[in-house]
């Protein structure tokens, strides 16, 4: 993305050249749309053409956050054993490759030397903090604890071999010839750089120092050296660098904020914000802003540009600047190139100054972009070229401020587009490290690798350069980078590791099933299907995208809308709608009138509450009783959402509804008379989830569709928890429509045709988990015939039973919940978090996601995943040659599963740059997104409370193929292969006949090694997870 | 029994205080069941005394803590009273803050804050239940200034981002003035009645029925220092730039201190000193005008925003300005129902803001269509431009931050930027040279070597 955009032909002009870097840099800001539909997508989507680690370095520099977690807490992980020395030197002989064993002097490898700045935490700081440090600690008088007491030892000896021998020997030897001139008078150099100590600690009783004495000798003697070798080096450094200038493109604000510390945002964000708010508001203030379907840029103009307004605006000129724009017809466009020019931002700097500019206020600025690139997703949409606009106004708002903090601050008049170089001139000039913090780090490797001062004395200038450049080469990003990949290796490792042990023999699906159940991929669906299998052996179940490939525009009995129910990806080209039964009818429509009714009186209240005269009435008059539902809900929030559910029952829709499946016009749409799915494409959805989830033969007499969904209360991230293969909604309708097409017998002709045989007595019944308070509802149980139902209820009664134990499950991450709970208590602890206001986490979401297996269950069923893998059905003995069915898959799997994955990455990592912080003062603004408090950045990415149990690794998407086909599938289909190549997913394939592992790195595949020995066993998943509150190691259920 | 009904929140206060700066409070079980008993015998006590009141039918109970200092002239007391004024208000306190306490060990677990959230939770109630039982001026002030304290330390709860301090320290400003303006005021009391006792200066009879011993223009300058104290504490004309800043909070608090408790504790003032309003016709007059315009101010303000949190409490606003009004003309039983009412509905409204798009949601499916956009316009007898400058106006909160600034601050700055450059020539003039040079910071050495 950084690529520099080329000077176009002859005819375009500057401002066609402007609109295009606008264009360009809008591409940086978050790309998530209103909170009400959330689709979980890569965070740093716009940098997927690098590799991961570029990537997220490129966008921690350009946002300002963090790429990986921070080395301390790496360290915390290889402490606690979540990071093994054995994955450090795995990964660091990686990626050194033939450099690990370049010797850096006599002081060891470059691996060694690796190996030894990520194993133990350097202090390093600004000279100050040293200082403080040396100071306040006995750095200077003890070797660290965590040296080695053999490098210790070592340390101190050769010290005091050295002074006593060496030094002082020719000392006395100075005017006798027994030693050589050469050594002689090295000797005499040496003892040059300790002159002075050896002076301090009075030379003549070196025979009587302590041990401690020589200790702090030893110490000191150290420290001196690393000093002088690092001065020598960087002296001639420093002639050829100072290359680093500031970096160019940086915006006034931050300059003026490092001379002055006056922010000159926050005047102009307090101004936008609220205006912003008003621009994009879907319905939530009563009276709308004025003059808004003229634009941003117009509606901002008339309305500041009056006489009157706020004083202090006033005072910086804003209105006579606005009417003067206004009244020459300044457009946007023009104005900034105006302002920039102004600001005395060249052509060359644009891009970065413009990007910076957009992300100063990120969430605004890509809510805006949201809103004119998705006009048809939303209520009120955005015209074309908002986000210009936008920028328009907050440059001038900017130049403006500016303007008066440089006059007031510098006390001096600066022409604005000499402010920056004013500014700099003002700055100190900052050297990355400067000799001493270099020294002092040099200083603590010498203590835990045991170099000792004679030897470091004795490097040539070559080698203290070579040490040096080493050593910075070696930062503290690319230390995290190190840190993260053997972060990340010992998962893979373990994972790899349980899935070959697992498997023993060929795949053999259950045989003569008794009942089928195909839920969502979702990895929050393993818990269940294991469940369910634990409970009924002859249960066998299938993951599938959870839409079942009836990608539909629904509206419900009693709702108001048409929602997309499909992955964001694909466009909807049916509609459906539920009907309350005929015989119904008259109820009702009863009922319809009284919800209505409820309904307005309901929003009158709610808008009336908030006015004065009705607001007085209401409050005055009924106000107290409002104290019932509060101590009520807050109090006894399960008990209170039964007596409601029972009272909103009597005017709910009547519960038998049937969908409107079948459309006899030709077309689709969403009025009455084309509503629906014709026979042959219900065939074909029918066709295409049974191929992809290998389901053709051997069915049971009953098959469950079951999706998913979540409800919760409180939650302005409700839409995050939901099925996102249904847009980040709930997922039953799709289910009960997928059930009842492959139900139609004339659509099972036409599958007979086709190939798939669905015997007569086949039933299929669609059904619905909320996996926040686990129940599981099924849909047209009145269809069913008489000879399923017995069937049915034994089925129904092992779901039960696996909720339960879902519930169960789920609850030992919840640290509000005892460990020691039943299976009901633990299902009645899951209601209650549903239904409670003071939930801040009403479930765990896809916190614990981090693999995903696409292949046949049979090779992982009975092994316990943790809720850890989305679980994807392939049969690769039924895909074709070219691999039709997994590149179908795929081109799924990974923007799905790998974004949602990257997003929990991304917000974990660092919360509150890329996440949306702590729910807790979160304010929902414009119906559209969620501030801080009372007024800030809209906030983007998913809130601690939502991801505060994931561990940040890349997914690990293992597939039953062969490098072979998917190199192919990666040649052929480049959204899949840059995902994958470049690292924003880590691959592995798996053989669907000899089981072997080949690992994808880069451009080419690896083969994977067992490490572990055995696969611990456990009885039941519940004997396994037990007693315990962190992620577990995989084992086998018997 | 009134004892308990104040110390129960006071030794709340104590162990939670004490515990955490002992660094003794690790589990969050612990501070929850701590918080739960005090507030539950807190409320019991006082649900106790309202049954004896009704039985015996005494309407006015005194108790106090002595004289601390008894010189002539100058008297000072704690003490408190139970009327039929602040039992319901004692009573709505403890319900809201037991409601809110249960909500907030849930919503606060594993918040890092957890505990100090729960000790300024304590000081809070603790302060409104001292200023509402206050039976002299000087009690009442400790009362005012804790919960001014508590309340400005939570809505800069978040200390880790700018603007929650920054916001918070706005929030403590606007206290100060209002605080100085009540001390102010029981100085004065003190000057003309000798005593900061309510039973001297508002009379011995049970609320409503006191008549004040002040008179004329003295009642006027008493009346009207309240009356700034109460402007200040309940966000009114031109102090109400601080509400909506003070919702950087979380939730629970934004809900107790500024959707219900806090900001009627002005109104509660102005209805404790009602025997005044009832001397002093001019004073009722500005009390009413001041509530109106509030209201006015408010529900035109309120009309605008755009986020849930700002329009809750622009709303709350509407209403108090409205109780002010109710009390300033002298409907002080109205005005009891309408704050207990109000509070108890806003409390509900502000813990259930986060569901707000949900709520919209089902609304819309009630309806079976998209709510309206802009249901209440602004008056369409006005021209358009008319119309976009009072939407600017609303929009910027009517400016008051930078009237304020630019009226009150401002000058307040430069008074003190002249003393300061007049001492700084007269130190100079002593010293016969620029005498300021010292307190410069040291440019800090850049080596360790010295350190050797």
């Amino acid at each position: 993305m950084t690529a520099h955009h080329s000077p176009h032909g002859e005819g375009s002009n500057l401002l066609e050249r402007l609109k295009h870097v606008i264009e360009h840099a809008g591409h940086l800001l978050p790309a998530q749309g209103p909170i009400t539909v959330f689709i979980h997508h890569n965070t740093l989507h716009a940098f997927e053409d690098m590799t991961f680690d570029e990537g997220v370095q490129a966008g921690a520099r350009i946002f300002g956050c963090l790429p990986y977690l921070t080395e301390d807490r790496y360290r915390q992980e290889l402490a606690r054993g979540r990071i093994r020395i054995d994955d450090l030197t795995e990964v660091l002989h990686r990626d050194l490759g033939d450099r690990s064993d370049g010797l850096i002097g006599p002081l060891g490898t470059r691996y060694h030397l690796r190996l030894t700045m990520l194993q133990y935490p350097m202090r390093l700081g600004p000279t100050e903090e040293l200082r403080w440090f040396v100071a306040e600690t006995d750095a200077l008088t003890r070797v660290r604890g965590d040296a080695l007491p053999e490098m210790r030892e070592r340390l101190l000896q050769e010290t005091r071999h050295w002074v006593m021998r060496d030094l002082r020997s020719g000392q006395r030897s100075q005017g006798e010839s027994t030693l050589s001139d050469g050594r002689a008078i090295a000797a005499q150099g040496e003892r040059a750089v300790i002159a002075d100590l050896l002076e301090r600690f009075d030379e003549s009783s070196i025979e009587t120092w302590s041990d401690a004495t020589w200790e702090t000798f030893t110490l000191q003697a150290l420290w001196s050296v690393c000093r002088a070798g690092v001065v020598q080096v960087t002296s001639l450094r420093e002639t050829n660098g100072k290359v680093e200038n500031l970096p160019h493109g940086r915006r006034h604000r931050d300059l003026l904020f490092e001379v002055t510390g006056e922010d000159s945002d926050s005047k102009v964000n307090d101004l936008l914000i609220r205006f912003c708010a008003a621009f994009l508001d879907q319905g939530m203030a009563r009276w709308p802003l004025p003059n808004r379907e003229a634009g941003f840029f117009k509606a901002f103009c008339s309305l500041y540009r009056a006489s009157g307004g706020s004083p202090d605006w006033r005072r910086l000129g804003l209105p006579a600047e606005l009417a003067r724009l206004e009244d020459n017809g300044v457009g946007p466009l023009d104005s900034i190139a105006e302002s920039l020019r102004m600001l005395g931002v060249e052509e060359a700097e644009w891009e970065e100054f413009i990007s910076a500019t957009l992300l100063s206020l990120r969430g605004w600025a890509g809510m805006i972009r949201q809103m004119e690139l998705r006009a048809d997703r939303v209520r009120v949409p955005a015209p074309p070229g908002s986000v210009t606009e936008f920028l328009a106004v907050r440059l001038i708002l900017k130049r403006i401020v500016l303007a008066e903090i440089a006059q007031r601050t510098l006390g001096e008049a600066v022409p604005l587009d000499r402010l920056r170089d004013a500014l700099r001139s003002r700055l100190e000039e900052r050297d990355t490290l400067d000799p001493d913090q270099r020294a002092f780090l040099i200083f603590q490797l010498a203590q835990v690798r045991g170099w000792s001062p004679s030897s470091l004395l004795r490097m040539s200038k070559q080698v203290w350069s070579l040490l040096v450049t080493e050593v910075d080469a070696f930062s503290e990003i690319e230390r995290r980078r190190v840190f993260h990949q053997a972060y990340e290796r010992k998962f893979r490792q373990q994972t790899l590791d349980a899935l070959a042990l697992h498997v023993k023999g060929p795949a053999e699906r259950v045989r003569s099933p008794k009942f089928q159940a195909v839920f969502c991929l979702d990895e929050r669906e393993e818990s269940m299907r294991r469940h369910l299998e634990e409970i009924a052996p002859l249960t066998e179940t299938f993951g599938a995208a959870g839409f079942f490939n009836v990608p539909i525009y629904y509206r419900g009995a009693g709702e108001a809308h048409f929602v997309p129910l499909c992955p964001i990806v694909i466009r909807p080209q049916h509609w459906l709608v539920e009907d309350v039964a005929f015989t119904h009818g008259e109820s009702a429509q009863r009922r319809a009138k009284t919800r209505k009714a409820i309904g307005a009186a309901s929003h009158r209240m709610h808008v009336g509450s908030r006015s004065a005269a009705v607001g007085a009435f209401l409050t005055a008059g009924l106000g107290a009783l409002a104290s019932i539902p509060l101590v009520a809900r807050v109090l006894f929030p399960r008990l209170t959402s039964l007596i409601r559910g029972t009272a909103s029952r009597l005017v709910r829709p009547p519960e038998s509804t049937r969908l409107r499946l079948e459309r006899l016009t030709p077309d689709p749409g969403p009025d009455d008379d084309h509503i629906g799915l014709s026979l042959v494409e219900m065939t074909n959805n029918a066709e295409r989830l049974l191929r992809d989830i290998g389901l053709t033969s051997g069915f049971a007499r009953l098959v469950m569709i079951v999706g998913h969904g979540s409800n919760s209360l409180n939650n302005p991230h409700r839409s995050a928890y939901e099925c996102g293969a249904c847009g980040g909604n709930a997922g039953a309708p799709n289910a009960r429509a997928a059930a009842q097409i492959l139900n139609d017998l004339r659509v099972r002709d036409g599958l007979f045709n086709r190939g798939v045989e669905i015997p007569r007595d086949t039933i299929f019944v669609g059904g619905y988990h909320n996996t926040c308070n686990d129940s599981v509802t099924f849909s047209d149980l009145d269809r069913l015939p008489f000879s399923h139902q017995a069937e049915f209820t034994e089925f129904q009664q092992h779901i039960d039973e696996a909720c339960d134990r879902n519930a169960h499950e789920r609850c030992r991450r919840f640290m509000s919940a005892p460990l020691n709970m039943s299976f009901p208590a633990a299902r009645r602890h899951v209601e209650e978090r549903a239904e409670d206001l003071a939930q801040a986490r009403p479930e765990c979401g896809h916190a614990t996601n981090a693999i995903c297996i696409v292949g046949r269950r049979a090779r992982t069923r009975g092994l316990y995943l943790d809720r850890r893998a989305f679980l994807v059905s392939y049969d690769p003995k039924a895909d074709d040659n070219d691999c039709t069915i997994l590149t179908r898959l795929m081109s799924a799997v990974v923007p799905v599963c790998g974004g949602i994955n990257l997003e929990y990455y991304f917000s974990y990592v660092d919360s509150v740059g890329w996440g949306c912080g702590t729910k807790l003062p979160h304010n929902i603004t414009s119906l559209l997104g969620v501030m801080d408090g009372a007024a800030s950045d809209l906030r983007t990415g998913l809130p601690w409370q939502m991801v505060e149990i994931h561990e940040p690794v890349r997914l690990l998407i293992v597939m039953e193929t062969t490098p072979e086909k998917f190199s192919a599938i990666m040649d052929k289909y480049d959204g899949i292969g840059k995902a994958c190549r470049r690292g924003w997913v880590q691959v592995v394939t798996w053989d669907p006949d000899s089981a072997e592992m080949q690992i994808l790195c880069g451009d080419h595949f690896e083969p994977y090694r067992l490490e572990a020995k055995e696969l611990p066993k456990a009885a039941t998943s519940t004997d396994w997870y037990r007693g315990w509150r962190d992620h577990l190691e995989f084992a086998e259920i018997e | 029994m009134g004892v308990t009904v104040v110390a129960a929140p006071a030794s709340l206060l104590a162990v939670l205080g004490l515990l955490s700066l002992l660094g003794r409070l690790k589990s969050e079980q612990t501070v929850s069941r701590i918080v739960q008993c005090g507030v539950v015998v807190g409320l019991m006590a006082s649900l106790a005394l309202l049954g004896l009141m009704l039985v015996t039918g005494r309407r006015h109970i005194e108790f106090g803590f002595g004289h601390w200092v008894s010189i002539p002239h100058y008297d000072f007391w704690i003490k408190f009273e139970f009327d039929r004024l602040n039992v319901p208000f004692v009573l709505l306190t403890f319900i809201l803050c037991g409601t809110i306490s249960a909500f907030g060990t849930r919503y606060m677990h594993r918040e890092s804050g957890y505990v100090r959230f729960f000790v300024l939770f304590a000081l809070f109630q603790l302060g409104m239940i001292v200023t509402s039982l206050a039976c002299t001026i000087e009690t009442l002030f400790a009362g005012w200034e804790m919960v001014g304290l508590s309340s400005a330390l939570l809505v800069a709860f978040f200390q880790e981002r700018p603007a929650p301090v920054r916001n918070g320290l706005r929030v403590w400003i606007v206290y100060r003035v209002s605080d100085a303006a009540l001390l102010i005021a029981s100085v004065v009391v003190h000057h003309l009645t000798g005593s900061g006792d309510f039973d001297n200066f508002l009379g011995r009879a049970a609320w409503p029925e006191g008549h004040g011993s002040l008179t004329g223009s003295a009642a006027l300058l008493v009346g009207l220092l309240l009356v700034l104290a109460a402007a200040g504490k309940s966000a009114l004309i031109p102090f109400s730039g601080w509400l909506p800043r003070a919702m950087e909070g979380p939730t629970p608090s934004s809900a107790v201190f500024y959707g219900s408790l806090s900001v009627h504790l002005g109104a509660f003032l102005l209805l404790r000193v009602s025997p005044i309003l009832d001397v002093s016709p001019p004073l009722c007059v500005v009390i009413v005008v001041l509530g109106l315009a509030t209201a006015l101010f408010a529900s035109l303000v309120g009309r605008v925003q755009t986020d849930i949190k700002s329009a809750l409490s622009f709303a709350s606003l509407t209403q108090v300005g409205l109780i002010v009004a109710e009390i300033g003309v002298g409907f002080r039983y109205i005005a009891l129902i309408h704050i207990i009412g109000h509070a108890c509905l806003r409390t509900l409204q502000f813990v259930r803001a986060p569901t707000l798009l949900r709520d919209y949601n089902t609304i819309e499916n009630a309806i079976g269509d998209q709510l309206p956009i802009g249901s209440v316009l602004f008056p369409r007898r006005f021209s358009d431009r008319v119309a976009a400058w009072f939407y600017r106006l609303a929009l910027e909160r009517g400016y008051f931050d930078a009237i304020l600034a630019d009226w009150v601050v401002r000058p307040f700055i430069r008074v003190f930027e002249c003393c300061d450059m007049l001492e700084r020539r007269w130190t100079d003039f002593l010293t016969g040279g620029p005498s300021r040079d010292l307190e410069l910071p040291q440019s800090p050495t850049r080596t360790l070597d010295d350190l050797l």
